[in-house]
């Protein structure tokens, strides 16, 4: 899904307080990271950038399960033979991982490698694979398998063949690596999105009160679902449009249930803002996995900051679940809208 | 449970019974960590450090304080931090040293370590100058103490697979090794502001200033000089340098671009060029040898094989149709010889999956230090490619062929 950030053009612009937005692109995480950023200087602006996208690419090598090189590909070839020692930044990853698997009993999940494998997401292959193919993955996939001992920083698989994926995270924790770069820098207005997946906005454009996004609706139509403003926040996002394989007629989505080793049927796309990068981005897919009734209650206990927007159905029936989504709703998109009791009911409307 | 909870309770190694307690690693004898200079690269051997089981860091050392916030984060606790690293080397809680320090500050902390009776792991060029280089060696060998300098491809497993092929013979007679390591990138540091008298820049960008940086040609050509002289057997005799600066005209005083030769005796060559606006070739290193080549990369090692070679009837094939040339099976009457460039593939060493060679390197030193083996890449290695880097250093400003010295045995001299 592309969540769209608007309300300066593309091109470089000034402003009264001679501050200018500047936009870089880089390539990493099979994705394109883009930053804008106001600075009163422009090689400053470059500087900075350049040390943004080195620390995404710090993290993609310390996370990637395409690297042989990468610290996640070590650990899941040594943690089923033993307790593997890590470095503090990866032992933080995996509990904060951990954490999410555990308050949404599975819907996230970091084991889900082999799944993604088996189903030919891996390598972009797509197809239904047989049913003893998937029952043979059943003891691999399942967040108890990874065995945490934070104080010692060790890792171990409880069964072997565990294959850790970090797809459903790694993004958001790269991100929020990032912005701690952008503080640093002292970097007071700055808008950070790695592709159409996790977003954050530091601060606001000068004279704002912060960053305007656009979250567009489902396909085809792609006209705006919803319209945020957002300051020192992550936005996540989550739909099927991007990565998807079509087989007998049939849509299969990139995003797993853990629990039925199947792609999740019946959710159009979700958005989430947290503070957290890395906590938005595991929670749009406990989202997705989840039926919105039960993602409200984990959102209600584990994440009762975060503004949500869930849309679920098919094309001729879909309703829309809000968690303290407080920004105007396109009743085009959402004919039936359900709120969580934190959010204040207010009619659907366009800006 | 919050988040919050859910940390402190994977931190609760009471919880005997739990999965978060079964994960824990057998003991192994602690090695405690003192580190002089926690820029980047320091950092980023702190977190291979960490990696390996019984690794602790007791205290760091950086004139620059923001430094001290990031290590907290990167260690996951409060490290003792100090500007002075005679206070570091008085800590009775150091059982080893890490230096990372700008190069030019090289001979100095070594020096005062090797003092220390510690063992060191020397991030590289070992010094700047020649001299520093020179003192270095002296100093360690003087005390009689282990160091490992900071060449970490003598620790993968495909380059040392590589290399053992070379030396056996398997491309004949090694006599070029064309390096480079290319980027697209101003190389630059964000410096905060305001920075009055740029002392910030200085010392942030310290990489950008021919006082303080051997440039391109020893911040990135240091290690494949290093693979040149073990691939060859011994340092360099003279070296042929020239740089420029192309793109960056941002008061830096080393060449975005650089290109050296170096001469090795018999007439073999290292050729190194490093440029800052292209990033196509990357990082690699071909050695092209009488029957055959390897082009050796961070992650893997390729061999190719030269037509005189693959023609030549072999003791179990000896009027074989079938030819292997330049790692392609081929029949007799179809050759892919000519002048094109080869394209195809070659043949891969196998050395199962490509870890980080850092990791790799970082765990035999603290093996030494535990007394389990001897180090590989010792100081008398990082000495010939560190004299030759200082040598190339000024060769570029001169533009003139100029001599490597070899090590002189003060001790002996005495």
């Amino acid at each position: 899904m592309l969540v769209l950030f608007s309300g300066v053009p593309a091109h470089a612009r000034r402003t009264p307080s001679a501050l200018t937005l500047y936009t870089f692109s880089h390539p990493a995480m099979a994705t394109t990271f883009t930053l804008y950023l106001y600075s009163n200087h422009a090689a400053r602006a470059a500087e900075v950038s350049n040390e943004v996208f080195e620390e995404i690419d710090r993290v993609e090598q310390l996370l990637s399960n395409y690297r042989d090189s990468s610290e996640l590909s070590r650990i899941n070839r040594n943690a089923a033979a033993g307790p593997v020692t890590t470095d503090a930044e990866t032992m933080d990853f995996l509990v904060q991982a951990q954490h999410w698997s555990q308050v949404s009993d599975g819907a996230f999940d970091l084991t889900v490698g082999s799944l993604m494998k088996v189903w030919g997401f891996y390598r972009h292959q797509g197809h239904v694979p047989p049913p003893a193919e998937l029952a043979s993955i059943r003891t691999v996939t399942g967040w108890q398998n990874i065995e945490l001992n934070a104080a010692e920083r060790t890792v171990r698989f409880a069964a072997p063949s565990v294959e850790l994926d970090p797809g459903g995270i790694g993004k958001g924790f790269a991100v929020d690596a990032a912005v701690r770069i952008l503080r640093a820098d002292q970097i007071s207005a700055a808008l950070l999105s790695a592709g159409s997946s996790t977003l954050y906005a530091l601060g606001a454009p000068p004279h704002r009160s912060g960053w305007r996004i656009v979250v567009p609706g489902p396909l085809p139509s792609h006209s705006t679902l919803s319209t945020l403003t957002l300051r020192d926040s992550s936005l996540s996002s989550a739909d099927c449009s991007q990565k998807n394989f079509v087989a007998d007629g049939h849509q299969y989505c990139h995003i797993m249930d853990p629990h039925t080793l199947q792609p999740v049927e019946g959710r159009i796309q979700v958005s989430i803002a947290d503070p957290s990068a890395t906590a938005s981005d595991a929670l749009s897919n406990v989202l997705f996995v989840q039926s919105p009734q039960q993602s409200l209650r984990t959102l209600a206990a584990y994440a009762p900051h975060a503004r949500a927007l869930i849309v679920s159905g098919a094309a001729n029936q879909v309703f829309c679940a809000l968690f303290r989504w407080d920004a105007p709703i396109d009743p085009q998109h959402c004919p039936l809208l359900q709120r969580s009791s934190q959010n204040t009911p207010r009619k659907p409307s366009m800006p | 449970m919050n988040r919050r909870a859910f940390l402190e309770a994977a931190s609760l190694t009471a919880l005997a019974s739990s999965p978060l307690a079964r994960a824990a690693a057998p003991a192994v004898k602690p090695v405690r960590l003192g580190v002089i200079g926690a820029g980047s690269r320091g950092q980023e051997d702190m977190r291979q450090f960490l990696r390996v089981p019984g690794v602790t860091i007791s205290a760091i050392c950086d004139i620059y304080p923001p430094r001290y916030a990031q290590v907290n984060r990167l260690a996951g606790a409060e490290i003792p931090a100090t500007a002075s690293y005679t206070d570091l080397l008085s800590r009775h809680d150091v059982d080893a040293v890490l230096i990372a320090s700008p190069v030019s500050c090289h001979a100095e902390h070594v020096i005062a370590a090797a003092r220390s009776g510690r063992p060191i792991l020397g991030e590289k060029a070992l010094g700047f100058t020649v001299e520093d280089n020179q003192k270095i060696v002296d100093e360690v060998l003087r005390a009689k103490i282990l160091f490992q300098i900071g060449h970490e491809y003598r620790y993968a497993p495909w380059v040392k697979e590589a290399v053992r092929r070379i030396c056996r013979g398997d491309i004949g007679k090694p006599t070029h090794v064309e390096a480079c390591w290319n980027r697209n990138g101003d190389w630059r540091r964000a410096v905060p502001s305001p920075d009055p008298g740029q002392k910030l820049e200085h010392l942030i960008n310290w990489r950008l200033y021919r006082e303080t940086s051997g440039g391109l040609g020893t911040e990135l050509g240091s290690h494949h000089i290093d693979l040149a002289n073990w691939i060859f057997g011994e340092q360099p005799e003279s070296v042929l340098g020239t740089h420029s600066i192309c793109i960056y005209h941002d008061g830096r005083t080393v060449g975005d671009n650089v290109q050296s030769v170096f001469q090795y005796s018999g007439g073999r060559r290292l050729t190194f060029s490093s440029l800052t606006d292209n990033a196509k070739s990357g990082n690699q290193l071909w050695v092209y040898g009488t029957e055959g080549s390897v082009q050796i990369t961070i992650e893997d090692a390729t061999f190719f094989y030269e037509k005189k070679r693959s023609n030549q009837p072999t003791a179990d094939k000896p009027i074989s149709k079938t030819i292997v040339e330049r790692g392609v099976v081929t029949g007799a009457s179809y050759s892919t010889a000519g002048e094109m460039p080869y394209r195809g593939p070659g043949e891969r060493v196998e050395t199962g999956p490509a870890g980080d060679p850092t990791l790799d390197s970082i765990r035999s030193f603290v093996e030494a230090v535990r007394g389990e083996h001897g180090i590989d890449a010792d100081v008398h290695v990082g000495f010939r490619s560190g004299v030759a880097c200082s040598v190339a250093h000024d060769a570029v400003f001169s533009g003139n062929r100029t001599p490597i010295p070899k090590y002189r045995d003060s001790a002996s001299l005495a």
